[in-house]
């Protein structure tokens, strides 16, 4: 990312105080979210996300897994971030690594909860296929083609749209087996089950510059920032998990305040999600 | 068109394909010949000594285009230019650049261009205003004139001898940008016209249309006279220094842009952000024309990167084009 001078950083807070950023946006309006699913055919399921300049994939692997002896009832969910060099040149080579391991611990405690599967966005327990034997693993994978701020967001609701566009094979167990042995399935190549997403939590990023908040922060107000929240609110109101970044601490009341903004601001981010994910379904089932 | 990134529905796909049909229609009757692709040939006068310049090529006898232009002639050199080129610096061109590095006695910008730009310290003005030759106490303060990553505007005075660019910037108008937005179009959309600078009274702002595609928007300041400046400078800093501890933030919020101004500001960078989308030319004119066209339809500021505004602004150029055909012919 090109430095910024003096004066611009100052432009750039005064608008932020102002309720009027660089272009033109208020403090708690997003950029267009433009949703296109279906670009990785090969894939389960798979969706592309773009925000202003952010550009985003994800996509959906699903395999058939045995799962964790602690929770024989729930399937496995895995999620990966990798930033593509193409996004920005810091990212070559070993650059991007701090910024995926990151992102991607940050959309695991958004999505998947705790290491018990405790308070999960994602129902785990519908991925099990036979009790303690077999159950589907999910590999969800990021890419960021390009990064012009707000990558959470943009990565949350790929993921999102990405697992409504998920089809998982629908598994014929074969009868008879017998408890220790490994019982015979076969994974239909016709029919598909979709996924049930009326569950998945949105991410809204906060970004606090100065005594304010905004959401959507473009690359050059992130590097005006001193803190960050995240948090991931589900349809509900309810929140599934929350992150902080940012050196500079954070008073509690502010904390507090921030997560009720956020979930006003979900409300609004999950309908135009919702219908810009069926939108881009509709366009794909015409195409 | 190529890579608009914009999700257009199905009416404004059509209302944008029409407009883009009209504008090429109008403009492609001139200069129908003159355009080229690779391997076309030439049509050269062989008699005349023809003098064979870039992009072109000797195959079979023939001259050949080698690279996709169009074909301009000066007397016997004949050379196709490209259309979409990266930005080819010429003396007296206005650039904009952003500070990278202090060097002694010399500063580097970069300007979007393959080499990094050099501004020595004698070819800028001391803030002191006096002409004297420069000392090394001048060179240890190159940092209080110019640091890095400031927004600098100047001049090109000449090539250096391994093809990077010499800058000046002695007059008033050249010199640090502050209170205001820089931004990112390709060079090949701002043409040379007499007068870069311009300052939009209308809306309070100066807009300075760098030939290398860096156009920045910012609050109108006055130039001001040098020797008045010290002053005020000193007791602007002693203000400073004094009330740091304390209101930081206050006193930054009053020293913010007032919101009417900002207000312009964004709509401006708004309307050169749409112009570099669809890949028009960037002048005053119309950019003036695409802030009025949002304001008479009373758009928020930030609308104005949708795609309705998007489509209306090809519509209605692809209408002053045929209006301006309509006088000429």
């Amino acid at each position: 990312m090109v430095g910024l001078s003096v004066g611009e950083k100052h432009f750039i807070q005064g608008g932020i105080a102002q309720d009027l950023r660089s272009d033109g946006r208020k403090r708690l309006t997003y950029r267009p979210i433009y949703v296109e699913t279906g670009v990785i055919p090969q894939a389960n399921g798979s969706a592309r996300v773009r925000m202003g300049a952010t550009d985003v994939i994800a996509s959906v692997k699903a395999e058939l897994g045995k799962p964790i002896p602690l929770q024989p009832d729930k399937g496995k969910v895995a999620i990966y971030v990798d930033c593509s060099p193409t996004a920005a040149p810091m990212f070559e080579g070993r650059g991007g690594e701090e910024l995926s391991t990151e992102l991607s611990n940050a959309l695991q405690r958004c999505l998947l909860g705790g290491k018990s599967g405790a308070g999960a966005g994602i129902d785990l327990s519908s991925l099990v296929v036979i009790e303690g034997k077999i159950c589907w693993d999910l590999y969800i994978d990021g890419l960021v083609v390009s990064s012009d701020g707000n990558l959470l967001d943009a990565l949350g609701a790929a993921i999102k749209a990405a697992l409504s566009n998920t089809g998982i094979p629908k598994v014929h167990v074969a009868v008879g087996a017998s408890g220790s042995e490994q019982p015979e399935v076969d994974v239909s190549d016709e029919e598909f089950l979709q996924f049930d997403t009326s569950g998945v939590p949105v991410i809204v990023t906060l970004t606090k510059v100065g005594r304010h908040y905004i959401v959507d922060a473009t690359s050059e107000e992130e590097s005006q920032m001193s803190s960050a929240v995240s948090v991931s609110v589900n349809r509900q109101g309810r929140i599934c998990g929350l992150t902080k970044r940012g050196g500079a601490g954070l008073d509690p009341s502010i904390i507090l305040d921030m997560i009720s903004v956020a979930k006003h601001v979900s409300e609004q981010l999950i309908n135009k999600l919702d219908s810009e994910i069926a939108a881009a379904e509709a366009c794909e089932d015409e195409s | 068109m190529r890579g608009i990134q914009l999700s257009l529905n199905q009416t404004q796909k059509l209302r944008l394909q029409r407009a883009l049909e009209q504008l090429e229609s109008l403009s492609s009757k001139a200069n129908s010949n003159a355009s080229v692709t690779i391997a076309d040939t030439i049509p050269v006068n062989y008699e005349d000594g023809v003098l064979k310049g870039h992009g072109t090529s000797e195959l079979d006898g023939e001259v050949v285009a080698t690279m996709c232009g169009v074909v301009e002639r000066v007397n016997k050199l004949v050379y196709v230019r490209a259309l979409r080129a990266r930005y080819k610096p010429e003396i007296g061109d206005i650039i904009v650049g952003r500070v990278i590095e202090v060097a002694p006695k010399r500063w580097r910008l970069e300007i979007n261009f393959s080499q990094d730009a050099v501004l020595m310290l004698s070819s800028m003005n001391l803030p002191d205003g006096i002409q004297r030759r420069r000392t090394a106490v001048d060179e240890l303060n190159m940092r209080s004139i110019f640091e890095e990553n400031d927004v600098i505007c100047a001049e090109v005075r000449g090539f250096q001898h391994d093809g990077s660019l010499h800058l000046q910037a002695r007059s008033q108008k050249y010199g640090k940008l502050e209170r205001g937005q820089l931004l990112t179009v390709p060079p090949y959309l701002v043409k040379r016209r007499k007068q870069h600078f311009h300052n939009l009274e209308q809306y309070g702002i100066d807009l300075i249309l760098g030939c290398n595609g860096f156009i920045w928007v910012g609050e109108h300041i006055e130039a001001k006279d040098p020797m008045v400046e010290d002053q005020v400078n000193k007791s602007e800093q002693q203000n400073t220094k004094s009330s740091k501890n304390f209101t930081r933030l206050e006193e930054q919020e009053q020293t913010y842009t007032p919101p009417e101004t900002r207000q312009n500001i964004c709509r401006t960078a708004n309307a050169v952000r749409v112009l570099s989308t669809l890949g028009f030319n960037i002048t005053v004119e119309v950019i003036t024309e695409t802030v009025e066209l949002s304001s008479s339809l009373n758009l928020d500021i930030h609308e104005m990167l949708g795609s309705e505004f998007c489509v209306l602004v090809a519509e209605r150029e692809a209408e002053r084009r045929r209006l301006l055909t309509k006088k000429k012919g």
